[in-house]
């Protein structure tokens, strides 16, 4: 029978074998599972966190095996565990961005965290089969996202792990309980049905809801399927007149997955992440980049950052409205303003974890800089994170130019974080919550995850 | 903005806005709802989310309708409970096209329940509640022409059932202004489900998840959960379903215009998807002109071909079903059953009902046309089934509106019968009456949760 894109991908999902993981797919995913835990560790510091935890606990208490980021001794039922997990992990908005443009570890970790807290004793997975889930869950969100032009510029209409992302966490549960390939098909058809949240409250608290959604809803969509939920078993292929999957793009070109015996190649062995240094939305780090250098200059001209001397702050974005705020007034508006984060930059000489506090949003000296900005959309600056540039031009009153310009910034796939900067980051998000053996234990075992036994002790 | 009016409306609603004709007809809604829930608790896609939802449960809880013997957390209770009332596609339906019940009522019934002793929940604060979700469904709809005909991209009791259960449970819970703004723009993150799980098991679970989430949403709402102001407004936020959308604002609260009483729902005889309903009705007169009394068989053997004429509905054509679900959007298999054995009912969806012989033989015969007259809305369509015999005679017939269509909505003896035939599968006969009663006067309970 002619092969549909959904079972090609369900044959994917139950037929992969950790023999497949390239080293470098191996070492990208560690880096990226590193990076999350550590940014879901902060993020149980959050506000957002807070109301999404106590919300779990108030209604749920039993069979509660699950744990919580930055919460010994608390457990929840794992959806749920997956849940505030996912919250944490994208509530700064600190976690991974990939290209096509999602937040993709967000989506699958925490489910996989809490599914392998779920499984009894005698079928806990080891490292190896945690990676490969996980490597799962990245490989059809990667995938999908190939189906449309739609999805290679930042998006505007759904919130990509929204879509996206509850596919591949319903995909990475699959894995991890090693469901049958028609399990594997109706797990995808259930998630389609629990996916696409709208871009309208990126920027709001209610964001890191879409990637705590995707993480757990996707993981529903698997233990629905386990016991014999079914869906429709076409959902990733075109079907006019009646949308599948495909109901979320309006250019929608669905392939199936090769699946040869012996070799598949992972997307992430050709298109690397990139990592946030500071907890802002990735198309931030452009302009922070940019908005560094040229405070160089300016001090090496000047002696000293003097506002007083700038008449006008010159920025060069690319044109996408959810991140174009002149004035933002809350943190989460804050991680979202091309405007806000160059001055940041321009005036602390860094952007960083504190730069989003309401007494740090407020600062007069910044309100200041904010009023000398001027947004400028060049054509030859797409809307898309594997091309676009920032550019921030200082215009002085004596009629001097000064620019900075940021090609690809630190931390893009392009110019990835090394190793001791990565550890760095970790480190510093984890010491909100956890001592310093622990934290170096973490680290070890996630370097070593192929070695471990039981990746529930993760 | 929109969205602050819709927070506005919500929150200043009370029960002196409720015309008698709303009451009347939601309470029908309700009585309908709750028996088509109570036979769906015994579907296998019920007991596979029961199953499921089991894995949580805690001090605070709310019941399964027709099961005394566990709880759940409201949530899940929510959730299987309005699975159940969309398991066999045996629930009310709108226009624009909607199932506006199912994704309301489970949620308010659940929500009243998990109330603390102290602070009860009257009937008429539930009628109010579910009211208030009905009509923020309905006008939710009216923001894009493509809400009008039957749907294609998404479907609607996903996107507008999640944001009427939030409304319906935020005015539940009394939230101020404010949080009933956050609750619409939270659920609006979950809203959404393809259509091409209709006349699948899943289908069933977008009325369940719409309930589910809208209830979901209210409660993080209450807890001071934020989203986009401008939820309502944004073509980035609930018009990101939509390729056309024009919000606009609702009416004053002065004498409020609710929409169930200028457009009732249509309830449904028998559990399929509504489109067949019209063909069920043609079928079954046509049948009457073939066969002289209602005990003689249908002569098979002298049927040439059959014809029906419906509306270009694609996720309805399917000319040989093999599972219930299919059979339930399927134009042919209700019209052959209807010609087969007079009237359709729960029964003619029955495992061993679908795989009959002469069944198959019939679908063999039959094909579909599509009209262009024939537009796929629920408030225009036709249907002109026609039967050629061998001998070359037509006998045909059309139904322009089926009986429990809003334009000749059921009797009230014979929503009771629905009601009993359903609910009886499940609850013992007083408990029928009990019901009954108690939803014919829910102004006047005391405390809604007796229901």
């Amino acid at each position: 029978p002619e092969e549909t894109v959904t079972s090609s991908f369900a044959s994917f999902i139950q037929a992969v074998r950790p023999e497949h993981l390239s080293k470098t797919v191996r070492q990208r995913s560690k880096r990226m599972i590193l990076d999350s835990i550590g940014v879901g560790l902060v993020g149980s510091t959050t506000h957002v966190f807070d109301i999404a935890l106590q919300y779990c606990r108030e209604l749920y208490s039993s069979v509660a095996v699950s744990s919580v980021y930055g919460k010994p001794g608390v457990k929840l039922s794992p959806t749920l565990a997956a849940f505030t997990n996912g919250v944490a992990t994208h509530s700064m908005d600190f976690d991974d961005t990939w290209h096509p443009a999602t937040h993709p570890s967000g989506a699958v970790l925490p489910a996989l965290l809490a599914a392998s807290q779920m499984l009894p004793p005698s079928t806990k997975p080891n490292g190896v089969d945690f990676l490969l889930a996980f490597n799962v869950g990245l490989e059809v969100q990667g995938r999908l996202m190939h189906f449309s032009t739609e999805a290679h510029n930042i998006p505007k209409r759904f919130h990509p792990p929204s879509v996206v992302g509850t596919m591949g966490s319903a995909a990475a549960t699959a894995k991890l309980l090693s469901l049958s390939t028609t399990q594997c098909a109706h797990a995808l058809g259930i998630a389609a049905s629990l996916a696409g949240a709208p871009m309208a409250n990126a920027a709001t608290q209610a964001k890191p809801l879409h990637i705590g959604n995707a993480t757990r809803l996707g993981f529903e969509a698997a233990l629905l399927a386990a016991r014999g939920m079914e869906a429709n078993p076409l959902i990733l292929d075109d079907i006019p007149g009646c949308s599948g999957f495909s109901a979320f793009y309006s250019v929608y070109q669905p392939k199936p997955l090769s699946t040869s015996s012996d070799h598949h190649e992972f997307l992430l062995e050709k298109q690397d992440i990139a990592f946030k240094r500071f907890p802002a939305h990735l198309g931030m780090h452009w302009v922070v980049d940019a908005a560094l250098s040229v405070r160089n200059l300016f001090i090496n001209y000047a002696g000293s950052f003097a506002p007083s001397l700038i008449r006008n702050i010159v920025l060069k974005i690319p044109m996408s409205k959810y991140i174009n705020r002149p004035f933002p007034t809350s943190e989460h508006q804050a991680r979202h303003s091309f405007q806000f984060n160059a001055c940041t930059a321009l005036l602390d000489g860094e952007v960083c974890l504190s730069s989003f506090t309401e007494s740090s949003i407020h600062r007069q000296e910044l309100r200041e800089l904010l009023d000398k900005v001027v947004v400028e959309h060049p054509e030859d600056n797409v809307a898309n994170f594997d091309k676009m540039y920032g550019e921030v031009a200082l215009l002085l009153h004596s009629g001097d130019v000064l620019t900075g310009k940021c090609d690809t910034f630190y931390g893009h796939w392009r110019k990835p974080l090394s190793k001791e900067s990565l550890l760095k980051k970790f480190r510093s998000n984890a010491s909100h919550v956890f001592p310093e053996e622990k934290i170096e234990t973490i680290i070890t075992l996630v370097d070593n995850l192929e070695s471990l036994s039981d990746s529930s002790q993760l | 903005t929109i969205t602050e009016n819709f927070a506005n409306v919500i929150h200043g609603l009370n029960a002196n806005h409720l015309t008698d004709q709303v009451i009347q007809r939601s309470k029908r809604m309700i009585l309908d709802t709750l028996g088509v829930g109570l036979l769906g608790t015994s579907t296998e896609v019920c007991h596979k989310v029961t199953q499921y939802s089991k894995i949580y449960s805690s001090d605070i809880s709310s019941t399964i309708w027709g099961h005394l013997d566990f709880r759940l957390p409201p949530l899940y209770a929510a959730f299987v409970n309005g699975v159940a009332v969309h398991s066999m596609d045996f629930d009310d339906t709108w226009h624009p096209a909607t199932h506006p019940s199912g994704a309301v009522l489970p949620a308010v019934i659940a929500l009243s329940e998990a109330f603390p002793q102290k602070k009860k929940i009257s009937g008429l604060d539930l009628l109010l509640a579910f009211n208030v979700g009905i009509e923020v469904q309905g006008r939710l709809l009216r923001f894009s022409s493509e809400a009008r005909n039957i749907p294609k991209r998404f479907h609607p009791p996903t996107v507008v059932g999640t944001m009427g259960s939030a409304a319906a449970c935020a005015k539940l819970l009394a939230l101020d202004q404010l949080k009933c703004k956050n609750a619409l723009a939270i659920a609006a993150s979950y809203a959404g489900a393809p259509l091409a799980n209709a006349a699948t098991q899943t289908k069933p679970l977008h009325v369940g998840n719409a309930a589910k989430h809208g209830l979901e949403a209210a409660c993080l709402a209450s807890q001071g959960l934020q989203g986009n102001k401008q939820i309502l407004d944004m073509e980035s936020g609930i018009g990101a379903f939509y390729t056309d959308y024009n919000p606009q604002t609702l009416p004053t609260l002065q004498s409020y215009p609710w929409l169930l009483d200028q457009q009732d729902v249509a309830i449904k005889r028998f559990p399929a998807h509504l489109g067949t309903h019209w063909v069920a009705d043609a079928a079954s007169s046509v049948r009457k002109k073939l066969v002289e009394s209602s005990d003689n068989l249908l002569p098979l053997e002298k049927i040439e071909k059959v014809i029906l004429k419906v509306p270009e509905v694609k996720y309805v054509n399917r000319p040989s079903p093999t599972s219930e679900h299919e059979a339930r959007h399927s134009f042919q298999f209700v019209a052959c059953s209807a010609l087969l054995d007079g009237s359709v009912s729960v029964q003619s969806f029955a495992g061993e009902n679908i795989h009959r012989p002469a069944l198959q033989e019939l679908l063999r015969k039959t094909q579909l046309e599509h009209p262009p007259d024939n537009t796929p809305s629920f408030e225009s369509l036709y249907c002109e089934v026609s039967v050629t015999l061998r001998d070359g005679n037509t006998v045909s017939d059309r139904c322009d509106t089926f009986y429990g269509h809003w334009r000749k909505p059921l009797k009230k003896e014979d929503l009771e019968k629905k009601f009993q035939s359903n609910a009886s599968s499940v609850l013992p006969a007083e408990a029928l009456e009990g019901v009954t009663e108690t939803v014919y006067n829910l102004e006047k309970v005391g405390d809604c949760s007796v229901l």
